[in-house]
């Protein structure tokens, strides 16, 4: 979906721009005085084979008081080298996808949802068709390795090792697809590289058909664990009354407003996304699709009046953690002046730090992987 | 418990039989490249207009060279021009930079062997410290892969480890942002001696896409890839310590 705005001047552009937000702006808070408060300080560097990023806890007694998260540490300024770029598009994409790895398929897609706009140029039904396929393979990938590293966590050992291969299935039907596993060098703007042939298509089905009872199987042992429920429920919560206020968005705006808003009910929401997509794939496989409904996902075109003008373009893409932003500035010599960014992290980190308020550090984990935000996507 | 058991009886044992058996790759992976030795100027020209990466493709009076150390893989200049092919080879895993440039004219390529004894004392027990430093989750997420059941690389002795106290090498993704620098160094040096540093995906080794900061070390693996395939990566450890 894009939407295209025309400007007087480049200063008004860039003001629309920075509205969409997408900044993290650490708010340091004085430090805790009293004899129970304290600070345990962690990161960048983890324990875990993840990315870096500083936490720090202020702690009264054994509760958290406050999570205060510092970013940055991840910034290549990836959205500077998109604009610097401009006129080489697939170095151009090969950034955008890079900009969170586990996010390649709706970035590209982003990236190119914003040249068709320009171009006028739209890609078929069928390539349309492959993109949301592997656009939900993704979002299916990343929530059954969220779900099994939240397994994990609380120590239940059959969910996290079964979804740790499952993960891998859908990766490597991604890989099926398009060579790579995270969906990389497949979008392009005005269409695909790659093209789901009939060998592939009948492949992928019984493959997907096979791994989904798997997956349920590994999912049903975990939600059916009553130490598992208790471990997750009730923790970390974040009302829905906080969500919206606080402009919670994806997996955990979901929890919050048609759910509880705790780890249990961000793993709920996983685990109905992960139904959804596979409803969706299964339509797509099936070519039971409404052609028209396919027509309604093209880029809107810019029109002519936008050519010679100073111009936004903004692609919005239903990403696995929520909406994705990608959105760029045009000058008048159709010059790309600016590139922008916005992961759906950026909007979630707030509700990692409040649903931790009044928890024990202990459930950190649980919390964190609840939510399981993009550092370099946050950071860029 | 009994359900956990049903389940696993159900699914049967999925542990992938590479290796030794031969990875079992997708048929669009794009692996070591080929360059034709007759390929023209204007050719790696068209080539290089569609590369995402500058340097990755270059020429001088010996002919065409790809930096695999640079390349994501993506295959444009396979497309662009007829001269350069990607095989099936996924052993891409070096032990010397240069060993990552692949010439035209080139053929029959045999992955080296390790010959350093600190090394290949490490054979059965690699314990690995992984650093992000930049990287976009990619190399990190088919790194943690190999601790899967589908990989299990804890069957031959190789772990990633939470504490650098505890590791033999330093397994760097990303290429070193400006602000990881700090905490990347620090994180070098807290290991304890002998180490190694090994350099996995194309930012690691050269910045790839993205400006590269400075290594800690000159890296004593190389595993090449945008990202790494998890075959790649699990024959390159292995190999390094004289496994494979």
């Amino acid at each position: 979906m894009t939407e295209t705005k025309i400007f007087e001047t480049a200063a008004e552009a860039n003001a629309f721009l920075d509205s969409l937000g997408g900044y993290v702006d650490p708010k340091a808070v004085s430090p805790l005085k009293g004899e129970s408060a304290h600070e345990v300080a962690v990161g960048p560097v983890h324990a875990g084979v993840i990315e870096p990023g500083h936490f720090r806890f202020q702690c009264m007694g054994e509760d958290v008081y406050n999570l205060q998260i510092f970013l940055g540490y991840q910034h290549r300024g990836v959205e500077d080298a998109i604009a610097a770029a401009d006129g080489n598009r697939s170095r151009q994409i090969a950034l955008a996808e890079t900009c969170a790895g586990d996010t390649s398929i709706a970035a590209a897609t982003c990236f190119s949802e914003i040249c068709e706009a320009r171009d006028g140029k739209h890609p078929t039904d069928e390539d349309l068709r492959l993109r949301e396929l592997l656009l939900e393979l993704e979002r299916v990938a990343n929530h059954v390795g969220d779900l099994g590293a939240l397994a994990g966590d609380v120590a239940f050992l059959p969910t996290a090792s079964f979804c740790g291969r499952i993960r891998g299935e859908y990766l490597n039907m991604t890989a099926l697809v398009c060579g790579n596993r995270f969906g990389r060098n497949a979008v392009v703007p005005g269409g695909m590289r790659v093209a789901l042939t009939d060998e592939k298509k009948a492949k992928l089905t019984e493959w997907i058909a096979r791994t989904k009872k798997d997956l349920d199987g590994a999912l049903r042992l975990m939600f059916e664990e009553p130490t598992v429920l208790e471990r997750l429920e009730g923790t970390g919560v974040v009302p829905k009354e906080t969500a919206e206020e606080i402009g919670l968005v994806g997996v955990a705006r979901r929890a919050s407003v048609e759910l509880q808003g705790d780890v249990l009910s961000r793993a709920l929401v996983r685990r109905m996304e992960i139904d959804e997509a596979h409803a969706r794939i299964t339509e797509i496989l099936l070519d039971a699709r409404n052609r028209a409904e396919d027509a309604s996902r093209r880029a809107t075109p810019q029109g002519d009046a936008a050519s010679r003008r100073v111009t936004t373009i903004v692609a919005t893409v239903n990403a696995w953690r929520g909406p994705l932003v990608h959105a760029a500035l045009f000058g008048e010599d159709g010059a790309m002046l600016r590139y922008k960014i916005v992961d759906p992290s950026a909007h979630n980190w707030q509700g990692l730090a409040y649903a931790l308020r009044g928890e024990q550090i202990s459930n950190f984990p649980i919390c964190n992987k609840s939510f399981n935000l993009s550092y370099c996507g946050t950071d860029r | 418990m009994l359900k956990a058991l049903f389940e696993r009886l159900r699914q049967g044992f999925k542990t992938g039989a590479f290796p030794p058996a031969a990875p079992n790759l997708p048929p669009e992976f794009r692996g070591r490249p080929e360059i034709d030795s007759d390929i023209t100027a204007e050719d790696v020209e068209r080539a290089q207009s569609v590369c995402p990466v500058v340097g990755a493709l270059s020429r001088d009076a010996d002919g065409a060279k790809l930096d695999m150390g640079r390349c994501t893989f993506c295959g444009r200049c396979a497309e662009a021009c007829g001269k350069i092919r990607f095989t099936k080879e996924y052993r891409l895993g070096v032990f010397r930079r240069d060993d990552l440039v692949v010439k035209s004219g080139e053929h029959g390529y045999e992955p080296p062997k390790q010959t350093n004894p600190a090394a290949l004392s490490l054979k059965h027990t690699l314990q690995l410290r992984e650093v992000s430093a930049g990287g976009c989750a990619a190399c990190e997420l088919d790194a943690n892969v190999l601790g899967t059941l589908a990989w299990d690389m804890g069957r031959f002795g190789i772990r990633f480890v939470a504490s650098p106290r505890h590791a033999d090498a330093i397994y760097l993704t990303g290429p070193v942002s400006k602000n990881m620098q700090l905490a990347l160094d620090k994180t070098f040096a807290a290991a304890p001696d002998p180490k190694f540093l090994i350099a996995a995906g194309a930012c690691a080794i050269s910045g790839g896409l993205y400006e590269h900061g400075k290594l800690p070390a000159t890296p004593a693996l190389y595993i090449p890839g945008c990202p790494p395939h998890p075959a790649t990566t699990l024959e390159a450890l292995l190999r390094f310590t004289g496994g494979m």
